[in-house]
């Protein structure tokens, strides 16, 4: 989860906002936020919080560890200076239903309306970063002891209204949604709404069980994807092992534990620290990635303690009061991007053309990085991590708008990828690290959609190699999956447009238009955006 | 280990468009059928040695090997210019190579998670049908891969005993039918169709025929006539068998054949509405 807006907003943001800003910076910014006619008021209250947010020090952190998050070495996506709340909250849905929610003087539901009244309540009420729940949760195990006599269309109608409340209310690309990995009559219901209706939120997850799942649940799901690029297939035997009880796949595939979630994430840039590497491979292991993993679990444990011990956020919040949450299902992710760039850089300077994802001795050696990070931040205990035996999660961050030269978590880079068969076995060997989530993109061709059985003989396929997501678009497709939320190509297509009109460099590359559409979705969910700018 | 070895032009390890899921696509030279509009017109012969694609690579890049009886290709001075299968009298290529069983099963092995079955295409595939049984009983004989679909794109021209050496290892057959008169079937293949239309009813009644397929090639079989004829007869076939209609396209014909013309929507709208009346549910491609 990130704040979606402009690239010139965030470079403002990282250079004004890191240090507590000056009384009268203040006020000079504040009130041009005010008096700023193209925000709406939601967008006003947003800022200003974010602006009195800044007037606070950063949580406590070495020098090196602040010069490093100066230069984007270390980047914690924008959660401002002084975390009040935790980053991604993943409420036990089904216990606030079972138990109803004192503070908010509600009952637990009885019936299908009175389910879908109650969440509806509930989800505005979920803290994050933008404001707005990144986790709403497993739906269709969520309703289904609702629905009673029911006929599919009474549902069907339900829902579709429930959608469009969620996609009106919740303008967000990180809203995330899970079904699965049942077949059931709700499942079904949300991927006809979602070919219905097109919209980008919420973003949704199929928790996919060769043992559980039908091929006919997957086939409609694999349908689905051909007309809106959703829902992501998460391998669920795989990921359940993980965790000690449920988990959501949230945001841009984060799987984290319900009832709990994750204080903060924080990312190290992979690329950066071998631009500043001058030593070989080994010193590069041993040195320079330790060194640089060990400040960004300095930074996450400082932001940790902050939102515990300062805010005392869970104490006093009334979804931790009465045990939607609670502190011991929280534990914090450790996030890293470009590695891709970090492999080639090495093999380059040993003097080998070979590329990540391409050549075997590339993937290789991007395994063996990712084993020693796993294993630096495996041996740090972390505080307020107990979801998680103490340790950090480990994340394969899938990428932000700012990010110009570097390539999603492990990825391949975007127009190097191999053929599928190939791309698999590059990746698959490492998901298994990843129990904070990972995820790779695959292009299929239009043809495919005659025969939807062959995307599951090659999601299957993969999931039996190991791989923990999958998610794939059609290479003509509507909707375009770009770092792990969606655009519509006709919104991307405009904002190059009008970029080019502003006469921006920001349109070269492939990495840049990820961020070019980063700031498409925020100004089709959130109006006026682009204005934000100027501050 | 057997000393069978078949003539393979090719191998796809992920086709989507040669029947039901993912698919490995084994492709077999030589043809006993001629088609004018044959978009591989390379797989049709076989190589004699002649020498000619030697003289015309302008790299060098072939060399005759004649102990081994093949043609040597060197790939790291290939340009890719084709100009070995266009000078080829045989309508055949340098590229392709003989393989054994073991050596086909070692690549079905590689893919054998992400996909669904195999399907052995042409050419021809059942002119090498002794090779193609021992591969067939070999793969149901494979723990690993007794799973997998086996499916045989065949022109049909291929006589009854030869499909009953193979139907029991078989999960299914696609075809093709160029025309249903003899006048317009020479003209399109070079050959008559009475084999073929026996093959189409042979394997319909042993319930093996998965897909009857229909090429519509403009002022060559889209004729009123000759579409209420293809029809009748596509309509005796069982109705589980799915029907198509497919839109000859001109991408890759030999040019000798550049006059071919592809058929226009109205003609495939006429095709379609032709064949919905004698009761067909035709996929139009």
């Amino acid at each position: 989860m990130y704040i979606p807006l402009l690239p010139s907003f965030c470079l403002f943001l990282r250079h004004k906002m890191r240090k507590n800003i000056s009384m009268e910076d203040f006020n000079k910014r504040a009130f041009q936020v005010i008096t700023d006619g193209n925000l709406d008021y939601r967008q006003k209250k947003h800022h200003l919080a974010y602006i009195a947010e800044s007037s606070q020090a950063y949580p406590e952190v070495s020098a090196e560890a602040k010069e490093a998050l100066e230069k984007k070495i270390i980047c914690d996506l924008f959660e401002g200076n002084a975390p009040y709340r935790p980053r991604y909250v993943l409420p036990d849905y089904a216990l606030a239903m079972k138990n109803g929610i004192d503070y908010l003087e509600l009952e637990a539901p009885k019936d299908f309306d009175e389910a879908i009244n109650f969440l509806s309540i509930l989800y505005v009420q979920v803290p994050s970063i933008t404001g707005y729940s990144v986790y709403l949760g497993n739906i269709d195990q969520l309703l289904l002891d609702y629905v009673g006599d029911l006929s599919e269309e009474e549902i069907y109608k339900k829902m579709k209204l429930f959608w469009r409340f969620i996609d009106r209310t919740l303008p967000d690309a990180f809203v995330h949604i899970n079904i699965g990995p049942e077949d059931n009559i709700i499942a079904r219901v949300i991927l006809r709404i979602e070919r219905e209706l097109k919209q980008v939120v919420p973003n949704l997850t199929l928790k996919y069980d060769p043992e559980i799942s039908s091929d006919e649940l997957l086939l409609e799901a694999t349908k689905t994807v051909f007309e809106v690029a959703k829902p992501h297939i998460a391998n669920h035997p795989m990921t359940a092992a993980d965790f000690k009880g449920n988990y959501g796949v949230v945001s841009c595939y984060n799987s984290l534990p319900e009832g709990g979630g994750s204080h903060t994430l924080v990312r190290l840039n992979l690329k950066k620290i071998c631009d500043l590497h001058q030593g070989d491979l080994q010193d590069f292991l041993s040195n320079t990635l330790k060194k640089y993993c060990i400040m960004t679990l300095d930074i996450i444990e400082a932001r940790s303690k902050y939102l515990v011990e300062t805010v005392n956020y869970y104490e006093t919040d009334f979804l931790a009061k009465e045990g939607i949450i609670s502190l011991e299902n929280f534990s914090a992710m450790f996030g890293f991007y470009g590695l891709a760039e970090c492999v080639n850089q090495l093999m380059k300077k040993s003097g080998s053309q070979s590329e990540y994802g391409k050549d075997e001795d590339a993937n290789q050696l991007g395994h063996l990085i990712l084993e020693e990070m796993k294993k630096i931040v495996d041996a740090r205990e972390l505080p307020y991590c107990e979801a998680n035996e103490g340790k950090a999660f480990f994340h394969s961050q899938s990428g932000i708008d700012i990010d110009i030269e570097e390539t999603a978590g492990a990825r391949v880079p975007i127009g190097s990828e191999p053929d599928i068969y190939s791309h698999i076995q590059a990746v698959a060997p490492h998901h298994h690290l990843f129990t904070g989530g990972i995820s790779d993109i695959f292009h299929f061709d239009d043809t495919i959609k005659r025969n939807p059985e062959a995307v599951l003989d090659i999601v299957k396929g993969a999931f039996k190699k190991g791989m923990r997501m999958f998610t794939f678009n059609l290479s003509d497709s509507e909707f375009i999956r770009i770092t792990g939320y969606l655009v519509r190509r006709s919104d991307l297509k405009e904002f190059r447009e009008e970029g080019s009109r502003y006469g921006s460099a920001l349109f070269a590359a492939n990495s840049m238009d990820n961020a070019n559409v980063d700031c498409r979705v925020s100004k089709r969910v959130l109006s006026h955006e682009q204005v934000a700018g100027k501050y | 280990m057997s000393k069978l070895q078949a003539n393979i032009s090719g191998i796809i390890k992920s086709s989507v468009i040669d029947g039901p899921g993912n698919r490995m696509v084994i492709f077999f030279q030589a043809c006993n059928l001629n088609c004018l509009y044959c978009h591989n017109s390379h797989t049709i012969g076989l190589c004699n040695l002649c020498g000619i694609c030697v003289d015309a690579c302008p790299t060098n890049s072939l060399q005759i090997d004649t102990e081994n009886k093949r043609i040597l290709h060197q790939e790291n001075t290939c340009m890719r210019c084709d100009s070995c299968i266009k000078s080829c009298p045989e309508n055949s290529s340098p590229f392709y190579k003989k393989m054994s069983v073991e050596e086909i099963v070692s690549e079905i092995h590689k893919v054998r998670d992400f996909i669904s079955g195999i399907t052995v295409s042409g050419g021809e595939v059942m002119l090498q049908v002794d090779f193609l049984r021992l591969l067939f009983q070999t793969i149901k004989s494979d723990k690993e891969l007794s799973h997998l679909s086996i499916l045989i794109d065949s022109n049909g021209n291929i006589a009854q005993d030869k499909w009953d050496s193979i139907l029991p290892f078989t999960d299914g057959v696609m075809l093709d039918l160029k025309a249903f008169s003899q006048e317009n079937h020479k003209k399109i293949t070079g050959y008559s169709n009475e084999t073929i239309l026996e093959s189409i009813q042979y394997l319909d009644k042993r319930k093996k025929l998965k897909e009857l397929r229909f090429v519509l090639v403009k002022g060559m079989n889209n004729h009123e006539d000759e579409l209420r004829k293809v029809s009748q007869f596509m309509s005796s076939v069982s109705a589980s068998v799915g029907k198509s209609i497919i839109k000859m396209r001109k991408h890759g014909i030999r040019d000798e054949y550049a006059f071919v013309e592809e058929p226009n929507a109205d003609d495939m709208e006429m095709a379609r509405n032709i064949f919905e009346e004698s009761g067909l549910n035709v996929l139009m491609i």
